[in-house]
Formats: structure tokens, sequence, C-alpha cells
């Protein structure tokens, strides 16, 4: 080759890659030449690298070259040995969306879509979301549009890999001179080399997920110090102090106990069947006997520290306190080996219209949010009164809930302008929050039946709203990407969380109100300092839309779940996924831990009630380091219910679970 | 370059994009300009759809409506597309003579007859129904909880739960609670196996027993039930059957978890194939009994043989003991070659076939008219014959099949094909000679049978001798053993290949596939020397024309 020609090469190659500075270095460097002062530079003698300067100048326009070099690759890495095979494949992913990306940024649509289609389903298994968003890029001006592709773009990939593959990888690229793939590879994965044999877990998580740019941010954050522990002088709190005492005073009033029973027959409304308020005292009997003992462990094992509220707290009036601590007395202790009775309550005659459904925390008010943009309240307690037959699960309780006259026997709530999407209950059951597609969040109040205010704020549909485990606060998420924190007494937001890149999809509070942690469908979950605004942790490891989450009571954990029917559980201060649990197979409605956190119940699209022991987890943490056995948490039972998706979940403070779902009929 | 062409710019075709543009009044698009399009049309639609999945996610739905696509152009501040949110699934039709073009079908409305119709039924308010889930862990069998899970052997949980140590979690087995309509359902199904009285609604009953979902419970009964009445009423030939029918459909249910209980199930099933008397030894046609349960038994081994990796082999043992057994009456024998050729041509080929030059020498006696005075018990020869044939016959088809249809035949295979039969030749003809005392007799019976209607062995033996003697001069050194005849062949044909030029793949592959056509060829002539011509209906064309 002239060399002439190569300096053309050469300098043509620096500024189109944008090495502008090296272009003209080079170029000053010709000019001494020129100057005829020494030889020319050995590239021009050297055959090797006139070879690869060559092929480097060849017209890049090629569309074949990137199906060639990526085939090529890959059937390299799928015949390669089966111990460094699935660190090699995963390098594949990137590589493959990238020359997509490439391609169409190039202007070869048909081309693009050809290599699209005949390696997609590599990565279906894993990638399907991703896939399907950018399967629909066709035009260089859809990559400019599109976030996701944007983002792809500017981001490198974090890799793990172990010495040896990567030593292979780049052997291989060297020596089959793809350069195209290697500059692919370099421009966008950013290898993580350690030394050592290659992981075994071919499922690593962290491995196949393209995170964007703020993997680096993510760390930083995740660094940022929380307190995750419950408040001081919560009601929690005060039992476990006089807990001891009171159980105490309990052995001595051992015959009181039946005046307790009317006591609490009065006050509980925790369902309104007097059979049911019987048997359940009866378990509590039962119950308490362990409980002391698992209290006494629990207290061993890991004593929550406590924290200070950040914010201002309503003070609770002494009825509601004491009702509160009541229930909390007589929480039955479940465990792996004491299961909860689940109460379903099935929304019948719905028209596929009901969007979501609350239960209040006492289990006696359920409320519905319609697509007719209405909402409905049902005191449960009411209707097991008139029917109590419904809870023993006599069929012919249909009839009875038809109330006389004709009337209906829900509350009927109007306001909104469009799809509900989500309502609360406050905790004591006076209020009622809802938002709804019409950008508003309103609130009800279930003695008047009447709206109170109206909070505008969202400029898109508000897709989830939650109040805080005190009341008065609440959280509110939407299509706009912010998640908001209210409070009851202002129509304007105190705090605007920004920061997620896709729909905020679900919020749920920290236990010690100092904290919301959010879900979207950017596919991670973000923790938010309430009092700052900040976002100070970020969970990534989902594959799809977080759908719902949960947080344990001691403030430790959390739970979330995915589209895909996962659920994750999270250490709260080490950002890092404990294990995930598989076994729904759609969509994860709703997750609630027991009140003691050692079972979490998951609902799901796929009609079933799943209990998971979380207890094992949690105690294992510490051998977990000894073993590496990640794979502890189990599914204990798994409940199915006719045919009804499972929307909703509560466990009530005696540890009571609710479910509520609306009917639907088989598809056949 | 070759995948350049079958992929198109975007999944929206040209032409929908210029439909749309003659629809709102844009007549001169140009063609690349609708090209142009495409890509992004497709882009838009697919973002809509992601917002629409968005939307149909919050309202907790698993299937996309027009409602949620509405939502979707709402957070995109556009028109939402009025008319299609009526909540039932719309119906397309295709533009005929056009391949992507699709329109929603819309019914031409008399405006008296809106009008005059009486007023729909105002639809059910919404309301709850409570019930319990679960009860302390356990789902209580009330009729509004799904039906009862599957009461399974100590899964893994349980043994997880043991290497807890302290953990164990003993637990009664839930009390069999039987409904009231279970047991009454079960009741009707009884009467209706017993009663024979009302073959319309028994087949119902089988309809309700295949499909119906809530069933499990019942399927211990039903294996008493069964076993019970097989063991009771061997004389009754349609109870029988319609016990068998009734297991098949408790098989065929997909919601029945059948495993557990067919240890109970098999001995009446095979009882049923292989029993002396199944009713009427003249009366009833139970050689159709014996046919089904075949079937039925092959079913079951189909289904479960991966499971329980004893459960065919048991069964092939049982069935070929009771061929082997000269002291097991006809019908007996009948019942366990049926079974076993249900079970496949390859049990039929190890178990049946190497046994088959005894078993049929044993049979021959029976078959002759003039020796077996009884004419029961030589049409029960005759059944048993033919279902040898068959099963015989359907094996070597299955066999020849295998076979590529010689892709190009050289003509070294065609020589050999034409070897394999001048070695066959000289025996067949011997076979005639020495069964030509008993062609007669056998004609008119089959006659008589009427299942046959093959032709004549006689009118079969003539074309193939027309046929023999100009082979006979191609290859005048034809020898009388089939092997020896063949060998030489082969190696012959191998000279030829390796003359050619052919690498030494080719020739192990060709070698492996003489091999197992030198095989089944044996088989062939072995089937052959033993049934004569009845044996030519099963052999394929393709093969038939190598074979003359």
């Amino acid at each position: 080759m002239d060399p002439e020609q190569v300096d053309e090469f050469v300098m043509g190659y620096l500024k189109k890659k944008g090495f502008n500075s090296a272009a003209k270095q080079l170029q000053e460097a010709l000019h001494h030449n020129n100057g005829g002062t020494f030889n020319s530079t050995d590239y021009h003698n050297d055959p090797e690298l006139t070879k690869l300067i060559r092929s480097f100048s060849q017209s890049e326009n090629d569309p074949t070259r990137y199906r060639d070099g990526y085939s090529k690759l890959r059937s390299w890495a799928y015949n390669s040995l089966d111990l460094y095979k699935h660190e090699l494949l995963r390098v594949m992913y990137p590589v493959f969306i990238h020359c997509y990306m490439d391609l169409v940024g190039k202007g070869h649509t048909r081309e693009a879509r050809a290599f699209f289609n005949s390696f997609r389903k590599d990565h279906e298994m894993i990638h399907l979301r991703d896939l399907q968003k950018l399967e629909g890029v066709l035009v260089p001006s859809h990559l400019e549009e599109m976030e996701f592709a944007r983002s792809l773009r500017q981001s490198k990939v974090n890799i793990k890999i172990c010495q040896y593959s990567y030593d292979l990888l780049l052997q291989y690229l060297h020596r089959t001179e793809s350069t195209l793939m290697l500059g692919i590879i370099n421009e966008h994965i950013n290898f993580q080399v350690y030394s050592g044999q290659p992981n075994s877990s071919s499922d690593d998580i962290d491995a196949v997920t393209i995170v964007g740019s703020f993997q680096e941010t993510a760390d930083h954050i995740n660094q940022k110090e929380i307190q995750w522990g419950l408040l001081e002088d919560s009601l929690e709190d005060r039992l476990e102090k006089t807990g001891s005492l009171l159980s105490d005073s309990e052995k001595g009033q051992g015959e009181s106990k039946d005046g307790d029973v009317d006591d609490s027959k009065k006050r509980s409304n925790e369902i309104g069947k007097q059979g049911s308020s019987l048997k359940k005292l009866k378990k509590d009997k039962a119950g308490n006997a362990t409980a002391k003992v698992a209290r006494q462990e629990t207290s061993i094992v890991s004593p929550a520290p406590r924290v200070k509220p950040e914010l201002a707290l309503p003070v609770m009036s002494t009825d509601v306190e004491e009702s509160i601590l009541e229930d909390l007395r007589n929480r039955v202790q479940l465990s792996s080996v004491a299961m909860p009775s689940v109460s379903f309550y099935t929304f019948v005659n719905t028209h596929n219209g009901l969007n979501c459904a609350s239960i209040s925390h006492d289990g006696s008010l359920v409320a519905g949010g319609f697509s007719d943009s209405s909402i409905k309240v049902w005191n449960m307690a009411k209707i097991g009164q008139a029917g109590s037959g419904a809870l023993q699960g006599e069929s012919d309780t249909n009839d009875q809930n038809v109330g006389p006259n004709g009337r209906r026997n829900y509350t009927l709530l109007l306001g909104h302008s469009g799809p509900v999407y989500s309502a609360t209950f406050s905790p004591p059951g006076d209020f009622v929050l809802s938002s709804s597609a019409d950008t508003t969040i309103r609130l009800w109040s279930t003695q008047l039946n009447a709206n109170l205010v109206c909070y505008k704020g969202h400029n898109y549909p508000v897709w989830d709203v939650q109040f805080s485990p005190f009341g008065h606060y609440f959280a509110s998420c939407s299509h706009d990407r912010t998640a908001r924190i209210w409070s009851m007494d202002r129509v304007q937001p105190l705090r605007i969380m920004a920061g997620h890149l896709s729909d905020v999809d679900c919020v749920q509070w920290h236990p010690n109100c100092n904290y919301i942690a959010t879900g979207s469908s950017d596919k991670t979950v973000r923790l938010w300092d309430v009092q700052t605004g900040e976002c100070v942790r970020i969970f990534i490891g989902h594959r799809s839309m977080v759908l719902s989450l949960a947080m344990s009571p001691d403030g430790r954990y959390m739970a979330s779940g995915d589209e895909d029917g996962t659920i994750m559980m999270w250490d709260l201060s080490t950002a890092r996924c404990i294990t995930p649990l598989m076994g729904h197979n759609s969509c994860v409605w709703s997750l609630s831990y027991s009140g003691e956190g050692s079972l979490l119940a998951s609902g799901s699209a796929d009609c079933t009630v799943k209990l998971w022991d979380v207890t094992s987890s949690t105690k294992l943490t510490k051998a977990e380091e000894k073993n590496g056995n990640t794979n502890r948490l189990r599914s204990l039972r798994t409940f199915p219910t006719k045919s009804t998706p499972v929307h909703a979940l509560r466990f009530s403070r005696r540890n009571l679970l609710f479910a509520a779902g609306a009917l639907s009929k088989p598809a056949s | 370059e070759l995948w350049k062409g079958e992929e198109k710019m975007s999944i929206v075709p040209k032409e929908t994009i210029e439909v749309i543009a003659q629809s709102i009044g844009i007549t001169n698009l140009s063609p690349e300009a609708a090209l142009m399009l495409a890509p992004d049309v497709e882009y838009r639609v697919r973002e809509i759809m992601q917002e629409a999945i968005k939307c149909m996610r919050h309202s907790k739905r698993t299937t996309l409506t027009a409602s949620d696509v509405d939502g979707a152009l709402n957070l995109r501040n556009l028109e939402p597309i009025y008319g299609f949110g009526s909540g039932g699934p719309i119906r397309f039709r295709k533009a005929i003579g056009h391949r992507d073009l699709f329109y929603t079908d819309d019914r031409e409305v008399d405006f008296k007859d809106v009008i005059e119709a009486p007023l729909p039924k105002a639809p059910l308010d919404t309301e709850i129904v409570c019930h319990w889930l679960a009860i302390e862990g356990v789902q209580p069998a009330i009729p509004e909880n799904a039906p009862l899970e599957v009461i399974r052997a100590p899964a893994e949980n349980q043994i997880y739960q043991q290497k807890d140590g302290p953990l164990i979690d003993i637990r009664l087995p839930v009390k069999h609670v039987l409904s009231k309509e279970l047991q009454l359902y079960f009741q009707k199904i009884a009467e209706l196996t017993m009663s024979k009285s009302n073959p319309s609604l028994f087949k119902e009953a089988l309809v309700s027993l295949a499909s119906d979902s809530g069933l499990h419970p019942l399927v211990p009964y039903f294996t008493n039930f069964i076993a019970d009445e097989v063991s009771r009423g061997l004389n009754d030939f349609l109870l029988l059957f319609n016990l068998m029918h009734v297991v098949r459909s408790l098989l065929q249910n997909p919601h029945i978890h059948i495993e557990p209980y067919l240890h109970q199930l098999m001995p009446s099933v095979v009882t049923c194939l292989v029993s002396r008397k199944l009713g009427n030894r003249f009366a009833d046609n139970h050689w159709d009994l014996r046919d089904f349960t075949a079937n039925l038994v092959a079913l079951i081994c189909k289904r479960f043989g991966n499971t329980y990796v004893t459960l065919q082999s048991r069964l092939t043992k049982t069935l070929v003991n009771a061929l082997l057994d000269p002291k097991k009456a006809l019908t007996q024998h009948y019942g366990a070659i049926q079974g076993l050729a249900a079970l496949g041509h390859n049990v039929v080929r190890l178990l049946v076939l190497s046994n088959l030059e005894p078993y049929l020498s044993l049979l021959e006696p029976e078959l002759d008219a003039e020796k077996q005075k009884n004419q029961m018990k030589s049409y029960e020869a005759w059944r048993v014959y033919g279902a040898l044939l068959r099963a015989a016959g359907l094996c070597i088809h299955d066999r020849l099949k295998i076979f590529p249809n010689l892709p190009s035949p050289s003509p070294s295979l065609l020589n050999k094909g034409k070897g394999k039969v001048i070695n066959t030749e000289p025996n067949k003809r011997k076979l005639s000679v020495d069964s030509s005392e008993n062609r007669s007799p056998r004609k008119r019976l089959i006659a008589t049978d009427g299942s046959d209607g093959g032709p004549s062995p006689m009118q079969v033996d003539r074309p193939t001798g027309d046929a023999n003697p100009p082979q006979n001069s191609v290859h005048p050194s034809s020898s009388e053993q089939a092997s020896g005849g063949n060998a030489p062949e082969s190696r012959n044909a191998k000279e030829n290949q390796g003359s050619k030029g052919r690498t030494i793949t080719r020739k192990a592959i060709l070698d492996q596939i003489w091999k197992d056509d030198l095989d089944s060829g044996r088989l062939l002539v072995k089937l052959h020397q033993l049934y004569g011509d009845r044996i030519l209906p099963f052999i394929p064309s393709t093969e038939m024309s190598l074979f003359l």
C-alpha cells in the first residue's frame, strides 16, 4: 500500500472516531516528515499493521460485516468450553444490541431487521422486554428519540469475567481480526476482570443487567447511610418493653380473660363476625404460648435499632392507641409451622372494571377503584352481620348480599374523571385516598362518605398512592416519573422525588416513616429520604416493571414483585438482593409482611396467594457468607383461588391475612 | 444477500400506508413516501402499544383492551380512537383480495328494531363475597375454593423440613371430605355404567368424565369401582366394555392426576385384555373389547412410561408369558398379541417376531380345518393368525419405511434389491409346494371369514414367477442362502463405490444402511417364508417395486 494512502486512512479514521487531538498530532508529524528530517514512521513497513489499517479502511458501511462478525463470535462462544461458556455468552447480548443499533444508525433498516430477527431468540429468555422496545427502532431518528436507546448508546455495560475467559475472548478477537466486534466490545463493555475460576452461577443477576449510565451513580448512592430501624417510642417498642410484664399479668388474669372476650367483641370489628372472633381468640391463646418464646428469640436475634422520626408525626388518640396495643398483644405468632388464616374478599360482577382493591388495617373496610372513575367502599362488618354465613363458606350468600329494598350495600364515591388506579385507607380507617388517571388524588371521608380534598400536582396519571404508617402523610407516584410526598392539610406536595428513568409504578412507606420506596418501569426500586428528598438507595435486579413493594416490619428488608412473577428480597442497608423468590408465573400485584416479619404473602395474577418463609433467610444471613448458598427462601404454601387474580393483600395487626380480587371468567 | 430479500423494511406494508392516506384524503402520496413512512408508523404503533401495556398493568389485567390503547393515546395527549371501547373483543375481518387489510364487522341495525326491542336486563351490581381461602394454612374444602390439590407423597418440602430438625411439622393428612355433589355424581356414573340401558346418556357421562375439572377426589372411588366390577362381571361383556370406556375417559381428563392409582387400575385393564373368557364366547364380540383395551394399555404406557419405568417391562412380561404359554386359550393369545402390537413396532420385532416361528408351528394344526373339527376353535385360531399377521406386517412396514426413499438409487442398490428377491424365490417356491395341500382350505376359510380381501395367493404367485427368469439370467449364480447371496453383492457394491472414488464416510453410511437393510431384508424373507404372500400388502409400494 502506498504510504501516502495509509496516512490518509489513518487520518480519516481518527477524525471519524473523533480523536481530534490525535489527528492533529499526526498531521503535525506528517508535516515534519514532509520536511524530510527523518524517515517515515515504522507503520509503513510493518505488514501486519498495514493489514490492520486496511481492514479498518474497508468500507465501514458494509452491513454484512456486522452479521458475519457477530455470527462468528456467537458460534465461537457457543462452542467454547462449558466452564467459560456462560461468561462468554454474557458478552453476546450487549454486542448484539449494539450491532443492531449500529446498523439502524447507519440507515440499513432492512439488514438491521434481518440481523435482529435471526439472533433475537438467543436473548429472548432474559431480555424480552428490552428486545420488544428495541424492535421498533428502525430509523436513525428513532435512536435519538427513544430514551432507552439513547441511554444504551451512551453507557457502558459492566460484565464480570474471569481472567481466563477475558484472555480467551481477546485472543479470539485478535486472531480473527474481527476489529468490528472488538470495537463494539471496547466501546460498550466495561470488563471487571477477576482472577481465579469462573463463577459457577450462570444466573448471576448482576452479570446480565444492563443498567445504563447510572451503575457508578448507583454504587455511589448506595454508599449513603440509612437508618432502617424502628421509631423509638413506637407502639411496638412500647409493647416489647412491657411485653414480659404484660404476659405475666395475663397469666394472672387467666380467669378474667373471658371477660375480655366480650370487650374485644364489641371493639373488634375485625371481621364483624362473632363466631370468628371466638375462634380467633382460641387461636390467640394457642398462639400466645409460642409467641412468648418467639418474642424472646427475635429480641435476641435482631434487636432492631431505634431511630428518631424526621417528620412531625400526628398524635394518636388514646382510644386508637389502646385498640392497636390490644391488637398487637393478641397477635398470632406466625412461623413456618404456624400458618395464618386467609380471608378472601371476592368482587363479583365487576365487568372487568376493577382496577384496584384496598383493605383497611383491620379488614373491616374494603375499597375498590373502578375504570368508570368510581370508588366503592364496602363495610364488611355490616355485611357480615347481614349474612354471617358468608364467612362460613355457604354458597347462598349472594342473595343475602343484595340488601333489602334493592339498596346497594356499598358506599359509592364519585368525583374522579378517569380510571381509579389506586386507593388506600388511613390506619384507623377514617379516610380513603384515591389516585386516578385524571392526574388528581382525592381524599374521602368514610364517615361522611364525601370528598374532602382534591390534590393536584402530578401532570400525568397517578399510578399509586399510599398513606404513611401513621397517617396524615401520604406518598404518590405517577407516569410523570416522580414520586411526591403530601400531607393531608396541604394541597401542594411537600417533596418531589425525581430520578426514575421511567414511570414510577408503585410506592411504599418505610415503617419508620423516614423513607419511601418506589418501584418503576425502569426495572429499579429506589429508596428516598423523605426529609431531604434525596435518593438513598437504588436496587437493581428486576427484569421487568416493578408492580408491588412491601417493607418488613422491622424495617430491615424490602420485598418487591415484578411483572414476570419474580419477587426479590432486598437488604436495605446493603442494597443487595438476598434472594429472588421464584414461583409465580404472572404479575405479582401485591405483597405483605406478617406482623412480626416471619412470613411474606404474595398475590398474583396467576390466581394464587403464596406464603414465603422469610425468617430462615434473615436468620441465615451470617451463615450465608460461609456457605455461599443463596437458595434459602422457600415457598411454604400456595393457595389457589378458583379463578380470581389476587389484587390486594393485607395482614391485620393480629396477623389475619386478608386478600381481595375480582372474579374473572376463565378464558374458555 | 440472501437475507436481504426476506426482510421487509417494516411490518407495516406500504399498501396499508396508502390505504390510510386515501382514507384521510391524501390521494397523491408517492410510493417512496409510503415506504419511508412505514418504519416510522411501526415505531409509533409499538410505542403506543407499550404505553397501553402499562395502562393494562395498572388496571390489574392481563389482557389488553381497546380502553388501554385509548389510555395510552391519552398519555401522549392524543385524541383517543372512539367507537371501540365496547368491552367485548373486537372482531376483525380480512378484506377479500388483500393480504394484510382488515376491517371491523359493522352490522347494519334497523332503528325500528332497536327501539322496539325489550330493554336488556340491567347488569348485576358489583358485590363482595367473602370466604376462607385458608384456615391456619389449610384450605378448607368448600365450593368457593379451587378443587383440592392432589394428595401427594411426601414432597421435597417435607424432606426439607426434616433436615431442619426441630422444625418438623407433622400434621395428619387432611380428612378426605367428599361433597354431596360429588357423591351423587359418582353414584350416577356407577349406575349408568352398570345399567347399559341408556347408551346416549352414558356417552355424555363419558364426556363429562373426560373433561370435568373437579373430579379428582373421586378417582380412588372410581378405581375401586372398576376393580370390583371387573373381577365380578367377567361374564358381562357390555359391563366390561363400559368399564373400559370409563377408564379411558379418566385417562383423558387433563385435571385428574391418575398416576398414584395406576397400580390399582392396571390389573383390571390387563384382565380385559388377556382374560380367557370375556362375556359370552359365541354371542359377544369380545375381540373388539380386547382391541379397545390393547389401545388403552398402549396409551397408559405411552403416558406414564416415563414416570413408571418398570411399567412397560412388567406389562410386556405378562403379555409375553401369556402368549408363550401353550396351555393358555387362544383368546388369551389374541389379547396378548394385540397388546404387544399396540405397544409399538419395536416391541413386536423384539418379542413377537423372535417367537413367531415356533408359535406358528404350534398354531398350524388349529388352523387346519381337517385337523381341527371344532368350528369355534378354528375360527379363534384364524383370529389369532390374523392378529399375528397384522402385527408382523405393520412391523415390517414400519421397518421398511425407515429407509429413505433411496435418494439416488445407484445401480448397485438396485442390483442388491433384485438379488434379494432372487434369493427368496427358491424358498418361496419351496414353501408354496410344502403348503400346497393347505392352500385350498385356507382359501376357503378366508373367503368365509371375509376379512381378508387380498388377492388369492396363486394369483400373486404367477407374476413373480414370470418376473423370475429374466432376473435369473442377470445373476445366474444365485445361491440358496439369503445371507450368502447378499454378502458378495454388498462387497461387490463396495468395490464399485471405491472405484468411483467416493469418500470413506459415505461408504460407512452406506454400509450401515446396508446392514440395516440386510437385517430387515432377512426379516422380510423370514416373514415371507412364514406367511407367504399375505405379507405383501404391508410392504410399501416403493419397496415392493424393488422387491418384485
